[in-house]
């Protein structure tokens, strides 16, 4: 029987995740601060990338190598480029006023929130404890400790979620042909014009042809 | 002690016999984009059509001896083989796919539809003079996504085949690259269905929190088994009631209908026939199946919600009809209105309103797509006019079109002897059945209220003088949207007359709980050791994936190839230590 | 011979398919002679019909075309049902059908639409025919919304005229109402009794609890208001006097209007096993709607709405005789005011015609010279209606008396007063129109001192009187109806009478309602022939037998008839000697008719039309409102999102939202803890 016991059981806490936790937890509060600090948005945009790659990092600190190599994958692979490359191709003006905020009263309502979510968190946990896990037991039973989570995902991706695997491959590719439809645009296509409104007003008659009706009778 | 080893894989059992229309539909759709990409445009337009009309006809073929299968007349079907072929329902891939007469009806249903919703994309490409392979594909990978729904017997397939029919159905929206309002409908459609289907995630990631699993048989049993209290059942409730809401937002149910009306104003016409059938079929398919079948022990909790919703699609969708001056709109609001009347036979949560649901839907279909066949013909070129006053005094430049349509309108208002009456019908009584007869009742008014819409309708055609800007020309009818009128119009009027034959089939299509098929254990060895057998309890067996009651047939195994010792075997067999019953003919007996 | 019954519907349908193919092609009068001859047809095949259905032995016949839903245990037919009841109705739908198709042909000679007209009449004759042939409530059903739609399209068939459109439109939106109240007591029949056939379900009726009777019959009670323009649904069918006058006669008199006593005397078993105040509402919503309808009768001008009233208003007497358990006096006077009714609209009809479209009584007069036919024939209509002996209402009308005297004398009462109402405005009407000075002559208008009739200087006229009360009437009266313009008239003109098509319709007509009286004889009762011939089918309903003796029902013949005779000295006392002022027998009150209908417009184009509006824009404004009373401090950004059109999106969010809380909410108070 396999020996490498990674997470389940009765867990213990080594000396070494102590450490790599303090600083992961660190650099992605360090990181977060940068976000919401930086006046430069490339700069925010790599602080969130800290951020994103700590938390990644804490993931596998807890056993979940799958969580993490999706972190990394997904937020700091595809997001976070993404809005780099919006903010390169925007060409932000580093210049604009970022105290004029688009959002009036936006500040004290954010930081109410960022107070009332920390103090709740703090208070579930001192209320219901650390150890405590939700839902059914299969749900934790399911999870097998003698095998790293990336391959009990694996396999079950290709065993019984197999058909689900194939369906997310055709609905990626819809996504592709859609995004290349609307992308191309030929040239010959005059844009045919709409008529103005919508709605028409109420009536109950039923000759009536709503408001956009001239001649209704002609005889 | 493990019996298997932990690198041992279980494979699902797969029946491809069940998986054939879906599979057709998708090489289909991929060989289109394929030939289509290849072919540079040298390939004339009606050979597209006319291989996405021959994929869905394979598709229904396909489905034919499944049909006899799940009905266990596998005697009819000629290829039949009892070893490897299962007979009734059953469900496959790891229990994810479901085979019962519900899936399978309602998967020829899309198969149908689709051939008419081709054939009116072909017409109306054709006289856009516009080349759109991509329509086509998109339309079958959207039913491929349908089928999924309607076979989905496992909540993360059921997702992902929605997610496939409403990504397909977003850039469908807005394919009509000319009219701005197209691409509108697409957008609003697209951010509106990501946030349902937000909601609908969050309910499945729920339901597993509460019941450990997505399986629908699971969640089916487990509610049997287990009553939830406190927090697992608020988990349980939360995810139920996110689930209805990603369900109502996909039919669209008052109060998340809002989207309905911008959407088909703005999608080109032929694909309002798809979206208004094949998606609803699908979306109400896989609530039913979630609702009636796998939480049916929590009827109690979901019904006054789904009798909610319906009381207000029903009466909402029928005034909201009644100011509508834009006829796609006011078709809109009234499939808002015929949703309700089909949420009637889901909140029977029994058998006869499974029927219902399954008539309705069928009838539905044919009358949507004629009548939405009618208005992208009247819309004319550039797919634009859809106001009533261009459907003034159509009865005499176009009495054949406006005769079908006046049909088509009749039969939605529920004029006995058309399948409009007999699917109305079918879902009062249903409801009544289920002893909600207020419910049915207010059914009947919102029918009422709705008939005056459509009668507007059929007045304007025939009674109202065409108005100065009114287009007077005629509105012809090309051969394949003719196939597709006189093919709705021909089912509206046998369901209404002859009604049997539906109701028969309709009864027999209920969705079954059906436990999955034991899975395959990989061999590595080409040596058979042992004929095992085993019996395993409700908490599964250690070393598999899950827990899979029943009784598995493992086949011969190579015990020494899967790192199991027949000597440690037999010992443990004698011990009486497994936890789980286990019947082992050695072929050769160790020692 | 009785085989034949599924002629009866389908010549007519025969017709409506021939003409919906070739009706254009046909062209004018072929197609209109074609109609009539598939109505003929008709009624020639229902009279032997009647005859078979004599010979049998049961006196009911069933004929199933095909089982529509064998399966379950619910099974439908689609079948005719013909027994004594519906034999006589389709003998008198037929018959008065043929000669108002045949009417049709003279009257709308000249018509662009002449073969459509047609088309509607024929397919409207197949859905009379279907509803009263119909051997299930499901077949009923289908051609009461038959009838409906035919009504509808035939009301609205002028539709350059937009109170045609608009009535139309009203009787649509009154009979889904009752239309409603059939459907749902429809399927309580046939939750009851798993099925909706008369022959089956009626003979279990008396089983029925009394609960579900009560609730079977008022919901089918209600379809029957609906249908037979009864309070408070009445208001439709004098503004569905804009359709072309043949259509009154047929639909809005003699036929349609009809189906709503005919399905209450069909369920005569249900009636008599539900609760005991359901007869005695049926009785009093007749009595109530015969004597007010015929008080607004007084007070009408158009010609057309005086006898739209008085159709109400008898409409009124049916549902006062079913009432009081007199079904067959109902039927009986279904009939008769089926012959004299349409022939007074055809007159009337003919009066229009002769008048060029003029429809006002107040510019007629004298029109006796000129129409000689129309003026005899419209003489019995007129004495018929008034209950004046011997002409076939009185004796219909005297039986419904009767019987509602023996059940209840103030029932009686107001009938009688009614019956007198009636005598006084059928004078008015016929005294104005055929009597006194011709009043369409613009120049002689305006030399012509003190018009009898009211005209559009009554109101200076009558300033000059001492009366404030009356002034004030005749003010209102006079800002009401202003004066009627005749200048569209030739100055030569005169009125002429109507071509033989029309005319002798008239006639046969006319014989009909004189004689119709005949088919029942109240004294001796050995002359009862209707009441025999239907009594099997009101059986189980229990009737009510008439406990007077034959020197009561003498006194009570003589009284009705001088009740009749008295109201129409005294219409001739205004209005042909001019005895009598005439404005304050007419005031405003009466003429807008109770203001009834105004007040439903009102309530329809206020509360009611901001209701519908507000459900149609909840989406808009509602929830738009609320975003926006959220959002007074987002400002900008709701102004910029707005420019975008992101802002439907995000108010459809919003109701997705707002939904998902509300589930979500009520899913928390299910939590079992």
């Amino acid at each position: 029987m396999p020996e490498a016991v990674l997470l389940g059981g009765e867990q213990t806490t080594t000396a070494v995740e102590w450490v790599v936790f303090i600083i992961a937890a660190t650099t992605t509060l360090l990181g977060s601060f940068g976000v919401i600090m930086a006046r430069n948005p490339v700069h925010a945009a790599l602080s969130l990338v800290g951020s994103l790659f700590s938390v990644a990092v804490l993931f596998l600190n807890q056993g979940a190598e799958f969580l993490a190599a999706v972190q990394v994958i997904v937020y700091t692979g595809a997001i976070v480029i993404l809005i780099l490359f919006v903010l390169m191709l925007l060409g932000i003006d580093t210049e604009e006023d970022l105290e004029d905020e688009p959002l009036r009263g936006q500040m004290p309502v954010a930081v109410g929130i960022g107070v009332l979510l920390t103090a709740s968190v703090f208070a579930l946990t001192q209320l219901v404890g650390f150890d405590v896990v939700t839902g059914t037991p299969e749900v934790t039973a399911a999870i097998r400790d003698d095998m790293p989570n990336i391959n009990q995902i694996g396999r079950l991706l290709f065993t019984d979620f197999v058909v689900a695997t194939q369906l997310a491959g055709v609905m990626l590719t819809v996504a592709v042909v859609g995004a290349v439809v609307m992308a191309r645009r030929p040239r010959e296509y005059q844009p045919i014009p709409e008529p103005e409104s919508m709605d028409a007003p109420l009536s109950l008659d039923p000759t009536d042809q709503g408001a956009d009706n001239g001649a209704e009778v002609a005889d | 002690m493990e019996l298997f080893p932990s690198d041992a894989v279980f494979t699902p059992d797969v029946s491809w016999v069940a998986l054939w229309p879906m599979v057709v539909m998708a090489l289909g759709g991929l060989l289109l984009l394929t030939i289509s990409s290849l072919g540079k445009g040298r390939i004339p337009r009606p050979f597209y059509a006319l291989w996405a009309v021959l994929t869905s006809v394979g598709s229904f073929i396909t489905a034919i001896p499944l049909w006899a299968q799940v009905h266990g007349w596998e005697d009819a079907v000629l290829w039949y083989d009892p070893e490897v072929d299962p007979t009734g329902p059953f469900s496959t891939v790891g229990g994810v796919i479901a085979a019962d007469g519900f899936s399978v009806f309602l998967t020829m249903l899309i198969a149908v539809s689709m051939v008419a919703v081709v054939l009116v994309i072909e017409a109306y490409l054709d006289r856009e003079q516009d080349r759109f392979p991509e329509m086509f594909a998109l339309t079958m990978f959207a039913a491929l996504g349908g089928m999924v729904m309607v076979s989905a017997n496992d909540l993360i397939v059921l997702l992902l085949g929605l997610e496939t029919l409403s990504v397909a159905a977003y850039v469908l929206a807005a394919m009509d690259l000319r009219r701005v309002q197209s691409q509108e409908a697409g957008f609003k459609y697209f951010v509106l269905g990501a946030f349902s289907s937000a909601f609908f995630l969050y309910g499945i990631a729920f339901i597993y929190g509460a019941t450990g699993g997505t399986g629908l048989v699971h969640i089916t049993d487990f509610l049997a088994a287990n009553v939830l209290l406190g927090s697992s059942g608020l988990m349980l409730l939360l995810g139920l009631g996110l689930l209805i809401v990603g369900f109502a937002f996909k039919v669209a149910l008052v109060p998340f209908h809002s989207w309905s009306p911008d959407v088909y104003d703005g999608t080109p016409s032929p694909l309002v026939t798809f979206m208004s059938s094949v998606v609803k079929v699908a979306a109400f398919a896989g609530m039913l199946r979630v609702l009636v079948m796998a939480f049916e022990s929590a009827g109690a909790d979901w019904r006054p919600v789904i009798q909610g919703l319906a009381v207000l699609s029903l009466v909402g969708g029928a005034l909201g009809a009644i100011v509508q001056s834009n006829v796609k709109r006011l078709l809109a609001y009234s499939s808002i209105s015929h949703a309700g009347f089909i949420l009637l036979g889901v909140e029977a949560a029994s058998d006869v309103g499974t029927a219902a649901v399954v008539i309705y839907l069928t009838a539905y279909s044919a009358l949507v797509i004629g009548s939405f066949t009618v208005v992208t013909l009247v819309a004319r070129s550039g797919d634009r006019l859809h106001t009533l006053t261009d459907y003034q005094g159509l009865g005499r430049t176009s009495p054949l079109v406006a005769g079908l349509f006046t049909f088509f309108l009749l039969a939605q208002a529920g004029v006995p002897f058309t399948a409009g009456f007999y699917a109305k019908f079918s879902a009062v009584i249903a409801a009544v059945d289920a002893g909600t007869a207020w419910l049915a009742a207010v059914a009947m008014l919102s029918a009422v209220i709705a008939a005056y819409l459509y009668l507007r309708l059929v007045v304007t055609m025939w009674f109202v003088d065409p108005a100065a800007e009114t287009d007077t020309s005629h509105v012809g009818v090309p051969a394949a949207a003719g196939i597709a009128l006189a093919g709705c119009a021909a089912a509206v009027l046998w369901i209404g007359i002859f009604p049997n034959t539906l109701t028969d089939w309709a009864e027999r299509s209920v969705p079954a709980v059906v436990q999955p098929a034991p899975p395959n254990l990989v061999e590595s060895g080409d040596e058979a050791d042992a004929d095992v057998e085993f019996e395993v309890g409700p908490d599964g067996m250690p070393g598999m994936p899950g827990p899979m009651p029943g009784e598995m047939d493992f086949g011969e195994l190579d015990l020494e190839s899967l790192g199991i010792d027949p000597a440690e075997l037999e010992a443990m067999l004698e011990g009486g230590d497994l936890g789980f019953d286990v019947d082992v003919e050695f072929e050769d007996p160790p020692g | 011979m009785v085989d034949l019954i599924w002629l009866v519907p389908a010549l007519p349908l025969v017709g409506f398919a021939v003409l919906l193919v070739a009706g254009r092609r046909m062209g004018e009068p072929a197609a209109g002679w074609f109609a009539t001859a598939m109505v003929g047809a008709s009624f020639l095949t229902a009279v032997v019909a009647f005859i078979g259905l004599g010979g049998l032995e049961e006196q009911v016949f069933v004929q199933t075309l095909f089982t529509w839903m064998p399966t379950g245990d619910i099974s439908i037919d689609a079948g005719f049902y013909l027994d004594p009841l519906s034999g006589v109705m389709i003998l008198f739908v037929t018959g008065v059908a043929t000669l108002i198709h045949m009417y049709s042909i003279g009257y709308m000679h000249g018509d662009p639409n002449f073969s459509k007209f047609f088309l509607y009449l024929n397919l409207f004759v197949f859905s009379m025919l279907v509803l009263v042939l119909g051997d299930n409530l499901l077949m009923t059903f289908l051609g009461w919304e038959g009838v409906g739609a035919c009504s509808y399209f035939l009301i609205s068939f002028w539709f350059t005229k937009p109170a045609n459109a608009s009535a139309g439109k009203k009787a649509f939106v009154t009979n889904r109402i009752g239309d409603w109240g059939f459907m749902v007591g429809m399927f309580m029949v046939l939750f009851t009794f798993g099925t909706l056939s008369y022959s089956e379900f009626l003979p279990l009726a008396p089983g029925l609890a009394t609960t579900t009777a009560t609730f079977i019959a008022v919901m089918l009670l209600i379809g029957a208001i609906g249908k037979s323009a009864q309070m408070p649904l009445f208001v439709w069918l004098p503004d569905a006097m804009a359709g072309p006058t043949p259509v009154s006669a047929l639909i809005h008199a003699a036929t349609m209007v009809t189906a709503g006593v005919y399905l209450l005397a069909r369920i005569n078993p249900v009636l008599a096993v539900s609760a005991d105040w359901v007869l005695p509402l049926i009785a009093w919503i007749g009595a109530i709607t015969a004597f007010v309808a015929a008080t607004i009768a007084v007070a009408q001008n158009d010609i057309k709405k005086v006898l739209a009233f008085s159709t109400v208003s008898q409409l009124g007497y049916m549902f006062l005789a079913i009432g009081v358990g007199a079904y067959w006096a109902a039927i009986f006077h279904m009939i008769t005011h089926a012959f004299f009714k349409a022939l007074l609209f055809l007159c009337a009809g003919s009066v229009i015609h002769g008048m060029h479209e003029h429809q006002d009584m107040r510019v007629m007069g004298a029109l006796k010279k000129f129409l000689p036919i129309t003026f005899g024939a419209y003489i019995v209509g007129w004495l018929s209606l008034a209950g004046v002996p011997p002409f076939s209402g009185f004796f219909s009308k005297d039986e419904i008396l009767a019987y509602a005297f023996d059940v209840n004398p103030v029932l009686w009462f107001i009938g009688l007063a009614a019956a007198g109402l009636t005598a006084f405005y059928m004078g008015r009407q016929a005294f104005t129109v055929f009597w006194g000075t011709p009043h369409w002559h613009p120049e002689e208008e305006s030399v012509e001192e003190v018009p009898p009739a009211v005209t559009g200087t009554e109101a200076e006229v009558l300033a000059d009187a001492d009366d404030p009360a009356a002034t004030s009437a005749a003010t209102v009266v006079a800002t009401a109806q202003p004066a009627v313009d005749v200048s569209d008239l030739p100055d030569d003109f005169e009125p002429h009478e109507s071509p033989w098509t029309m005319t002798v319709p008239l006639v046969v007509l006319a014989v009909a309602a004189a004689f119709g009286g005949l088919l029942n004889i109240p004294l001796p009762s050995s002359l009862h022939f209707l009441e025999r011939w239907l009594s099997p089918v009101f059986e189980l309903g229990g009737p009510t037998k008439l406990s007077l003796s034959d020197g009561s029902i003498l006194l009570l013949l003589s009284v009705s008839a001088l009740v009749a005779i008295g109201g129409t000295l005294a219409a001739a006392a205004v209005y042909l000697w001019h005895k009598v002022p005439s404005a304050p027998l007419e005031p405003a009150v009466l003429a807008n008719g109770w203001y009834i209908d105004s007040s439903i417009t009102a309530f329809m184009g206020g509360p009611g039309t901001a209701g519908f509006q507000a459900t149609a824009d909840v989406d808009t404004k509602v929830v738009d409102g609320a975003v926006l009373g959220v959002g007074a401090g987002v400002g900008r950004l709701a102004q910029a999102s707005r420019y975008l059109q992101s802002g439907h999106v995000r108010r459809y969010a919003l109701s997705v939202g707002v939904g998902t809380v509300v589930i979500l909410g009520f899913m928390f108070t299910r939590v079992v803890i």
